[in-house]
């Protein structure tokens, strides 16, 4: 299957890449374009002679974008943090130490990962509403455990169980305690790994929508997803400021696909292959 | 034998160590994730709604609203007394008859436990025009004396309906309003066990919904496999270029759905969208506006936007897969005169026949779960032509706060995904968890 490419073969890679990203192409020229020329016959010009930035500017004034990028920010950054630590030692027992009932706890958690969402909404809701953390950053952290932990624990025992075995036995010889070679040996070793999941935790945890939606209502505390989906109104949908707030929000997003992605496919297809 | 004790001593720890660092992710998950399941089993099985006062918490029990009981039972006693003066004698005489059956009920009330003090305090804050919180006001009641209340008072009130027709009372109005006042201050048990099930497996609107669910997941993953195999086997080589291809397979991965949902949202446009001017001006669909505003028409852009999202994804998993066969299998079955075709089915399929099922298997249950796309791209309509179990769920439990009816949907998707998963692993085997160490 090792062939060198041809001519057709660069035409259909071509068409391919466009396919994917035209949507982007055309909300990106979309956000430069006067609100009178997103209507009407104008429509439909790929390139508006009249660019303008009124778009971006009324995301960041009329509505509160920069809110919206804060909470999305601080909530998927410490559930990430929390969620990799906690995992980091779950994972490292279920790859590493020999205990009974192992495939069993792995099991437990590839099902909870699976576990739909809507499924856990009713009671969580119930349960934080009552404590007073609806609107409050709390309030999304402690639901997106369910997907984060799982995801956490899923990945990173496959990270550890690629960690050469020979090594932990030498540190054992040397007298190293069991946590000694944890901390000394195991992590540094894991760190590439570790840093893939917090990416794709990341990624889970800005992306995630119906907690969101839910439990932060009030504008202060929404995330982008639930911000920018609520952008259309009942009657109009101000298409300028959606595309100019996909925009703001798919750039740095690629700039970070762009950089990692030989980490995110590695984490992504991880737990898919056998080797 | 030293020895051996040595390690059996050693791995004792070991078991101690792995048991200590999984206890934290087990008592999260076991708080955060399956916890919550088991409640949203226990809510289905109640009359639960938010939005009613008297039915938005669950209780076994009958409860007793000491509030409406005090503002009213004292009232009637004294109107009843009122009566009974001026009433002729074989009315007064039924109307002492109600009378002691109230203060009977009462008296018995006061012999429950930890009842008087309560009864007492609300009777104060009351006797100051204050409001009592509802912590206090609300006292449970067992079954019995809760059944018993019910035809008491049901039957005061009755018996003072029937007077009241045929004319015997003075001040007719005031004491059937205060007995129905004071009927109203039991609060019935909210559990309906499985009715919430029955109602809604009868109900045409879930069914549709969990077609519409099924054609979704069926229709899009079928296309983003076939469509990923395609992909996944064509970039399976060395090229030119190829960091930028996985980059742009990569985005629309990551960026998030509901964005995605809304972008296309604003290609489909019936008026302004570019891709629904396109499949106009190719033919494929009559006019612009078909795309959103008719029910297959809704159905097909859904899936079109969540196969532009996938497809790359699945590639990615299922080139992951190709990249581990040995060229040299390749190589043989070529030199043994095996055409490309054959080579696919005896060589390509089976060995990468776990990859295709796990991401098959996360592909289906991503795909039964959808929520944040349709929500946005349609919103389920028009007229619930696309209106997916999940989103069925969400509408009756924030929309019109029914929970105990939006739990029990939930619990029927958190079923289906169950059975789903558990046919998949079934072919997957154990495979899936692939305990690395025996390797």
């Amino acid at each position: 299957m090792q062939k060198k490419a041809g001519v057709g073969f660069y035409f259909f890679l071509i068409i391919f890449v466009f396919v994917i990203m035209f949507p982007f192409l055309w909300i990106l020229l979309s956000s430069v374009k006067p609100l009178s020329e997103l209507f009407g016959p104008e429509a439909f010009n790929w390139f508006t002679s009249n660019p303008t930035i009124q778009s971006y500017i009324s995301v960041f004034t009329i509505r509160p974008f920069h809110l919206y990028l804060w909470n999305s920010l601080v909530v998927s950054t410490i559930t990430t943090v929390y969620t990799v630590f906690v995992a980091a030692f779950a994972a490292y027992a279920i790859a590493r130490l020999r205990f009974r009932g192992k495939s069993i706890i792995l099991g437990v958690v590839l099902s909870v990962s699976m576990f739909p969402q809507i499924a856990t909404i009713s009671p969580i809701y119930i349960f934080l509403r009552n404590l007073g953390l609806t609107n409050s950053y709390l309030g999304l952290i402690i639901p997106y455990t369910t997907f984060a932990l799982p995801l956490s624990i899923w990945l990173l025992v496959t990270f550890f169980r690629k960690i050469p075995f020979d090594l932990e036995e030498s540190a054992k010889m040397d007298g190293a305690s069991m946590m000694q070679t944890y901390f000394k040996i195991i992590l540094p070793l894991a760190v590439p790994g570790i840093f893939t999941t917090a990416i794709l935790v990341f990624i889970a945890a800005w992306n995630e929508f119906l907690f969101a939606l839910t439990i932060n209502t009030a504008e202060s505390h929404k995330t982008v997803p639930v911000g920018i989906g609520m952008f259309q109104g009942q009657y109009t949908i101000p298409w300028g400021e959606i595309s100019a707030a996909t925009v703001v929000v798919t750039v740095p997003l690629v700039i970070m696909v762009l950089i990692f992605q030989r980490r995110i496919v590695s984490g992504l297809t991880s737990g898919a292959v056998k080797e | 034998m030293a020895k051996k004790k040595g390690l059996s001593d050693s791995l004792k720890r070991e078991r101690k160590l792995g048991y200590i660092l999984i206890a934290p992710s087990l008592l999260l998950i076991l708080a955060i994730a399956i916890w919550p399941v088991i409640q949203s089993f226990y809510f289905s099985m109640f009359d639960y709604r938010l939005n009613d006062p008297t039915k938005s918490s669950i209780h076994m029990d009958y409860s007793l609203d000491l509030e409406r009981y005090l503002n009213n039972q004292p009232f009637l006693l004294t109107a009843l007394d009122n009566e009974i003066e001026v009433a002729p004698p074989e009315v007064s005489e039924e109307l002492e008859d109600i009378k002691q059956n109230i203060e009977n009920y009462d008296e018995e009330l006061l012999q429950k436990d930890g009842i008087e003090e309560r009864y007492n305090e609300v009777n104060e804050i009351l006797f100051n025009y204050e409001v009592p919180s509802s912590e206090l006001k609300f006292v449970e009641i067992d079954g019995s004396f809760g059944e018993e209340f019910e035809e008491t008072f049901g039957q005061v009130e009755s018996r003072l309906v029937e007077l009241e027709s045929q004319d015997a009372l003075e001040n007719a109005r005031r004491l059937t309003g205060l007995a129905s006042g004071l009927n109203d201050s039991i609060i019935e048990p909210n559990f309906i066990g499985f009715e919430h099930y029955s109602n809604n497996l009868t109900d045409s609107r879930l069914w549709k919904s969990l077609g519409n669910t099924m054609v979704f997941t069926v229709v899009s993953v079928g296309f983003e496999l076939v469509l990923g195999m395609g992909i996944a086997l064509l970039i399976n080589k060395a090229f030119f270029g190829r960091g930028i291809v996985r980059a742009s397979i990569l985005i629309p991965w990551a960026i998030p759905t509901a964005v995605s949902a809304l972008m296309w949202k604003y290609l489909y446009d019936g008026q302004n969208g570019i891709i629904a001017k396109f499949f106009a001006d190719i033919g494929i669909i009559d006019s612009m506006s078909v795309l959103l505003t008719t029910p297959v028409g809704a159905m097909a852009s859904v899936i079109l936007t969540d196969v532009w999202k996938t497809t790359p994804y699945m590639a990615l998993l299922l080139l992951a897969g190709l990249q581990t066969i040995p060229s040299s299998l390749y190589e043989a079955a070529s030199i043994d005169g095996a055409n490309k075709w054959k080579q696919f089915i005896t060589i390509t399929l089976p060995l990468i026949k776990s990859s295709i099922l796990v991401a098959l298997l996360f592909r289906t249950l991503d795909a039964f779960r959808v929520f944040d796309l349709i929500f946005v791209l349609t919103g389920g309509g028009p007229a619930n032509s696309t209106e997916v179990i999940s989103l069925l769920a969400y509408k009756v439990m924030f929309t019109q706060t029914n929970f105990g009816e939006g739990s029990a949907l939930a619990v029927i998707v958190f079923i289906c995904v169950a059975i789903i998963s558990t046919i998949y692993i079934k072919f997957l085997g154990s495979d899936l968890l692939g305990d690395g160490v025996k390797k």
